[in-house]
């Protein structure tokens, strides 16, 4: 079963994930575009830990999976780049129920999503600078391009503009995919700087 | 350079300096902190990667090549160990100036 949900609040995914397990729905996998990826089983108790780390490279990441490991983590999902890192505790988990022991490195979470978010917006941003000044700053050339085109009367009117519309979709759609992505990292780096100040305070 | 910047050290970056005297892995760490406190000082693993990062950043500890990859392999720095004798130095001194106060208690 595949879900759609967007969550900046960790916690809030903490709990739905496990809502979703006493339903006997367990998270297989997760895509950063939010898609979760439920596998069906017996309904039960787990306690899924999130943390928000993207590392340098591969080898970072095999180490920090080694530690959570090594101290009884199952690393359920998350890949060098994804940003969420989901855990369960395992078996001989007997050390800590907890990945974070002290409340400042558990809201620090936020801190780096919310670090990663403004990375992404300036990277969004630049793509909408270069789009708009390769276009010289004019949005008609975006538009319908056929010479005469609104001058054109019946089936020639038609035929001309159904012709040209998937051209004009084409052209528009990675600039609309472009100012939504912009908005969304926009919301997230201001609302998980928000919640990374609330919760080293409140825990 | 100056030192007194770092310090006061947390419990936590103490307990994880004091346990990188000698090169150790993650959770050789959290296991030596948990001995070193008689269990009172549990560092979970996402807290201990934490903090490693910050230290590296401060320049006080540093990787160390060897030969399991899985691990990574950290120690002090010679500023780290400064930093270090540092801060027992402080934590000597208020333990000097308050002897008074638990005389007599067991």
């Amino acid at each position: 079963m595949i879900k759609l949900k967007i969550f900046v609040d960790m916690d809030k995914e903490e709990e739905y994930l496990r809502s979703m397990a006493k339903k006997g729905y367990m998270l297989k996998s997760y895509n950063s575009l939010g898609f979760y990826t439920f596998e069906p089983g017996k309904p039960q108790e787990l306690p899924y830990k999130i943390d928000y780390r993207v590392f340098k490279n591969k080898r970072d990441f095999q180490q920090y999976r080694q530690l959570f490991q090594d101290s009884g983590w199952i690393h359920v999902c998350g890949s060098t780049y994804s940003g969420g890192q989901y855990f369960l505790p395992s078996n001989n988990n007997k050390y800590s129920a907890e990945i974070f022991s002290d409340i400042e490195s558990k809201a620090a979470r936020f801190k780096r999503l919310s670090n990663q978010s403004i990375f992404a917006f300036t990277i969004t941003i630049c793509y909408l600078t270069a789009f708009f000044s390769m276009n010289g700053f004019n949005f008609g050339k975006l538009g319908y391009l056929t010479p005469g085109l609104w001058k054109k009367s019946g089936n020639a009117f038609w035929f001309a503009l159904l012709f040209e519309t998937p051209f004009v979709i084409f052209r528009f759609l990675p600039l609309i995919l472009m100012l939504t992505l912009t908005v969304i990292y926009a919301y997230w780096s201001f609302k998980a700087r928000d919640l990374y100040n609330k919760k080293k305070l409140a825990g | 350079m100056n030192f007194d910047r770092f310090l006061p050290l947390t419990e936590t970056t103490f307990y994880i300096m004091l346990s990188l005297l000698e090169p150790s892995h993650g959770y050789a760490v959290m296991q030596n902190v948990e001995q070193l406190s008689e269990n009172k000082v549990k560092i979970a693993a996402g807290t201990l990667y934490g903090a490693f990062e910050n230290l590296v950043r401060q320049k006080l500890i540093k990787a160390v090549a060897t030969e399991d990859t899985r691990r990574k392999v950290y120690v002090l720095t010679a500023e780290g160990k400064e930093v270090l004798k540092l801060e027992i130095r402080r934590l000597k001194h208020l333990v000097n100036i308050s002897g008074n106060v638990t005389a007599g208690e067991k």
